[in-house]
């Protein structure tokens, strides 16, 4: 930017108009969507719970502060009962959105980074690069998240130890962020792939190659552009996908105790006995939760992919 | 015949005057000698069905009579008047061809006849009198007894028109046998000599589609669409997808087959060379109405409608005296809400204070039916031309 | 069916199941609790019996070739090593007397979840935007939503305690004479119903969203407007146009989903205590029993692979398009 200043301030200018105008017709298109728009309230509503769970039901309970007794049913006190430590399954559910939506959030980050970057390079780079990675994502495709997840999760702790914190949330937690990263990432790099693939083909590319961007240049500023409609849409069914995987693995007994998730909530209950005890209060909270913020996703992702998917495009 | 001039002939005097279009020639005689091997195993004229007329049906009513047909489109930002007001007829072995750009309405005007529509399509008005029975009346169960049996299509891609997992002659053997009450056996035999007749080897019926070419493809299409005998055969843009050699010989196929069995043909394409070398009479359609129709002979010399003369000059090898393409500036008005008077008026060279206000009616001159203020009730209806050039600013060479 | 078609899938298969042995030796050789890493972490050990125990493990030999070389040899062999809970059995019987209640489980709800999903998605799909499509999406989106644990103790409180319809845990009671082998079915099928209930309920709601939208996208076809072109009826042109294109990609990512589906359902068997390679897995983990989990991580991953390998064959078969 040296003499041409001025017309590239209008450039610049006018590019943002060209934004302003393309996210309104996004919402205007959004906003048609009654699915998509349900989900979006559905999800408001949890991110505030998530927010502040403080201002709603108080501090986290724990043993030493649990106000009820041992398994009590649904009262005015505790609309959903009490856990076999006396704790009130409604704080216990409120806080666990917080640990679920956040693991869900960050697995989120580090699979759709992961999942971009090798399915940019390796649709741009191609040939032995291409054929390469592909077969290590397809090796991934076909791994059992779980037990992968349970091999992992051990290794991990061993690693960095079993107490350590990171932004203020458990190691164990992390190892749930890493794990789900990293058996899901495989699926979102394929589709980036094959939209890379077609985006090669096509003309802004050549012309960039030819005035002599590097390929990292291309990349970033040509590619990622390009694939970043389907990227959120993708973003978003991986986050229902991750909020799923992560109750899933704390369920199976990856999860922390001390900064409980749904699905931590949901194995307390399994091993403190709850469906023989007939106490479905004490499942029925967390499992609605899940269900909904799954749900909600899966709609908002839908109406995403109708909006941004360039192959679905034009269809009904 | 209604109509005074063999249209072949005036194609053959294209083609003598255009020798790009020699090829064609050589082609259609190749594919004349193989014809003269091929059995006729169905019914050759008219009157000779093998299939009763429909119960209602009125033998002395014309063939084909559309009035007044609109077929509109919902869409969450309005209603499309994709079809608004067509009226035509067709009769017995008669080929019309109907011409226009594309989202004209030409095919849907054409599909709406046995209403094979998308979902959000709805035919608000007119009537459609196949042999004195109107069709927009019939409730879709009562209506599906017309299709195939009375009027079948020819699609435009065969490939997607043609079930990838059934094997041709089975697709083509389904409407015999699920339609005309045929037994397995027997359908499946006729649809072995209906692929004779369109020139593929019987053995050939145990193909998939996908390994067939695209021409083989499209004779299977046309095999299935002779199915069940019907009365009248829809080509809709039938050799768009294919390579000229290929598109001669399918033409022509339709054309022996027009001839052989007495088919009433209505042929939509935008292709005007098609259409002058296999139609007797053309209908341009623009913006969902008919701009001008009658034999191909007079339509094709003596253009008055100023979108026809535009769509000819815009094609290569019809106009005998222009060499250099001409186009038509401008694009085709936004269906949802149409401009109130005539619908070309807005790219018209021609265009007056009337045409943006009134709808010009249809008027007919010596068998030619044109809706233009050019060309009003009680004038001599001679062509007005248009001016080339100039008006548009193309540089053109005038070949005398 | 073409062998170059055969033969491509069948090493592209091969090469990842290398890939994953490969994985498999190396993510193991980092676990915790391996015999070199916790006799290192003891301070008061011998140098000389640290080397004496290595040499026995064979892990003063380099990792690569020759650890990875015995390593190979004996898996191909069959030999994954003895199981530590489990003792004197070998990996090999461990995993196959689990194996059985795993896939009698997975494989019934299997076949019942296609039937009622494929269904309900044909015929939502069929009458996409009326009534019944509303209500059927709907049901078919919240089961696609819900774990299978959630199903799972959701299933135990209303039928197990609420309504004491059926047992709560294991594949048979436990301590009961079962007077005949029609007892021992008897009480096998009560604690069978609800885990592949749950099994069913789990993929009923994935199969239908897959095979609505399938359907949806094959009635958009040019084909299916050539059957109703043909006059036929709207059943036929379901049953013959709509339906064997449709269930195409519908059949195939059934076949993939087999592999996945006992991997990632092993909750079902522990809401449910079945004795299958879900609760064995889970229990190998919190009991360090390693060579019983890498056994069977190694036997689900290749399940993977050739459920994918299956699905690739059937689709050769039902496609007439892909011979080449």
């Amino acid at each position: 930017m040296t003499a041409s200043a001025p017309p590239v301030v209008s450039i610049r200018g006018e590019m943002l108009r060209m934004r302003i105008r393309s996210v309104r017709a996004f919402v205007h298109q959004f906003s048609r969507k009654p699915a998509g728009v349900v989900g979006v309230a559905v999800l408001a509503v949890f991110t505030a719970l998530a927010v502040a769970p403080e201002l709603i039901v108080g501090p986290l309970q724990t043993v030493t502060t649990a106000p009820g007794a041992h398994l009590e049913p649904p009262s005015v006190a505790f609309p959903l009962g009490t856990d076999s430590l006396g704790r009130s399954v409604v704080n216990l559910v409120v806080w666990g959105t917080r640990v679920s939506m956040i693991i869900g959030l960050l697995a989120t980050v580090v699979t759709v980074v992961l999942g971009a970057l090798i399915g940019i390079v390796s649709g741009f780079v191609g040939g032995w690069v291409d054929g390469l990675l592909m077969r290590i994502t397809d090796m991934f495709l076909v791994l059992p998240t779980f037990v992968l997840a349970l091999i992992l999760a051990p290794i991990i702790l061993d690693i960095v130890g079993r107490d350590a914190e990171l932004f203020g949330i458990r190691v164990t937690l992390i190892v749930i962020v890493i794990v789900i990263g990293v058996t899901s990432w495989a699926s979102t790099a394929r589709v980036i792939r094959s939209q890379v693939l077609s985006l090669k083909e096509r003309a802004f590319v050549d012309r960039a190659r030819v005035i002599g961007s590097s390929g990292g240049h291309i990349m970033r500023r040509h590619l990622l552009p390009n694939v970043i409609n389907l990227l959120i849409a993708n973003t978003v069914l991986t986050f229902a996908g991750a909020v799923l995987t992560e109750t899933t693995l704390s369920f199976i007994g990856l999860g922390d105790p001390f900064q409980p998730s749904w699905g931590q909530i949901l194995n307390d209950a399994q091993t403190g006995g709850a469906p023989g005890l007939g106490a479905w209060w004490w499942v029925v909270g967390p499992a609605a939760c899940i269900v909904l913020v799954v749900l909600a996703f899966t709609l908002v992702g839908d109406a995403l992919d109708q909006i941004l998917n360039p192959r679905l495009r034009g269809r009904r | 015949m209604t109509h005074p001039t063999d249209p072949l002939h005036l194609a053959e005097t294209i083609v003598e005057e255009e020798h790009e279009l020699a090829d064609f020639d050589r082609v259609r005689e190749a594919a004349e000698q193989e014809d003269a091997a091929v059995p006729a195993v169905l019914p050759t004229a008219i009157g000779r069905r093998q299939w009763p007329l429909p119960k209602q049906a009125d033998p002395t009513a014309p063939l084909l009579v559309v009035e007044d047909l609109k077929t509109y489109f919902k869409l969450e930002s309005g209603m499309v008047h994709a079809v608004d007001g067509v009226s035509f007829r067709l009769d017995h072995g008669e080929a019309l061809g109907i011409a226009g750009e594309s989202g004209c309405g030409k095919t849907t005007t054409a599909l709406s006849l046995v209403r094979i529509l998308p979902s959000n399509a709805v035919t608000v008005g007119g009537s459609i009198r196949l042999m004195g029975i109107d069709l927009v009346k019939k409730s879709e169960n009562a209506l599906r007894r017309y299709r195939w049996r009375e009027i079948s299509i020819v699609f435009q891609g065969a490939m997607n028109a043609l079930n990838p997992v059934i094997r041709v002659r089975d697709q083509i053997a389904e409407p015999i046998e699920h339609r005309l009450g045929l037994s397995q056996k027997a359908s499946r035999k006729r649809a072995g000599e209906l692929l004779d007749l369109v020139g593929i080897p019987k053995k050939r019926g145990n193909a998939y589609p996908h390994e067939l070419s695209g021409g083989m493809r499209q004779r299977a299409m046309i095999a299935m669409a002779l199915a069940c005998d019907p009365a009248i055969v829809i080509g809709d843009e039938p050799t768009t997808a294919l390579d000229v050699m290929v598109q001669a010989q399918i033409l022509d196929l339709l054309d022996d087959l027009r001839r052989k069995l007495g088919l009433s043909l209505i042929l939509i394409t935008h292709d005007l060379s098609v259409i002058a070398e296999s139609c007797d009479r053309v209908m341009i359609m623009y913006a969902g109405k008919v701009a001008e129709e009658g034999t191909v002979a007079e339509v094709f010399r003596h253009p008055r409608h100023p979108y026809t003369q535009k769509l000819l000059s815009a094609f290569p090898n019809i106009h005998a005296d222009r060499r250099t393409l001409d186009t038509i500036p401008g694009s085709p008005p936004d269906l949802r809400e149409p401009p109130p008077g005539c619908r070309f008026a807005p790219r018209c060279p021609f265009v007056m204070a009337v045409c943006s206000e009134v709808v010009p009616p249809e008027t007919t001159f010596h068998g030619i039916r044109v809706a233009c203020h050019l060309y009003p009730e009680g004038s001599d209806g001679e062509p007005v031309t248009v001016p080339t050039a100039d008006a548009i600013g193309v540089t053109t060479t005038e070949v005398s | 069916m073409g062998t170059r078609y055969f033969g491509r899938k069948l090493t592209g298969a091969l090469i990842t199941i290398v890939l994953i042995v490969l994985f498999n030796f190396f993510l193991f050789r980092m676990m915790p609790g391996s015999p070199e890493r916790a006799l290192a972490r003891n301070p008061h050990i011998q140098a000389s019996v640290l080397a004496e125990t290595r040499a026995r493990w064979g892990l003063d030999k380099p990792l690569f070739p020759d650890q990875f070389l015995a390593y190979v040899a004996a898996t191909t062999q069959g030999d994954l090593g003895y199981s530590l809970k489990f003792e004197g059995q070998t990996v090999v019987d461990v995993l196959a007397t689990h194996f059985w209640p795993t896939v009698i489980l997975f494989g019934v709800g299997e076949v019942l979840a296609a039937i009622i999903g494929l269904a309900l998605g044909a015929y939502t799909g069929w009458r996409r935007g009326g009534p019944i499509d509303l209500v059927g999406n709907a049901f078919s989106l919240i089961l696609y939503s819900m774990p299978y644990f959630v199903i799972g103790m959701l299933l135990l409180v209303v039928f197990a305690t609420g309504l004491r319809w059926f047992p709560t845990s294991g594949m048979l009671s436990l301590g009961a004479s079962h007077a005949s082998p029609i007892d021992v079915f008897v009480d096998f099928l009560a604690h069978f119903t609800l885990p592949v209930a749950t099994v069913a309920i789990g993929l009923i709601g994935q199969y239908s969203i897959l095979m609505r939208s399938s359907v949806i996208e094959t009635l958009s076809e040019d084909y299916v407007t050539t059957a109703r072109a043909k006059g036929l009826t709207d059943g036929r042109t379901l049953r013959s146009h709509v339906l064997p294109n449709a269930l195409l990609p519908a059949v195939t990512l059934i076949a993939i989903n087999l592999g996945y589906v006992v991997a990632g359902a092993i909750t079902v068997e522990i809401v449910f205590n079945w004795p299958g390679l879900g609760t064995l897995t889970v229990d190998a983990l919190s009991s360090r029993d390693y060579s019983v989990l890498q056994g069977s991580f190694l036997l689900l991953s290749i399940t993977v692979v050739f459920a994918n390998l299956a699905a690739d064959f059937l689709y050769a078969l039902l496609d007439p398009r892909v011979k080449a």
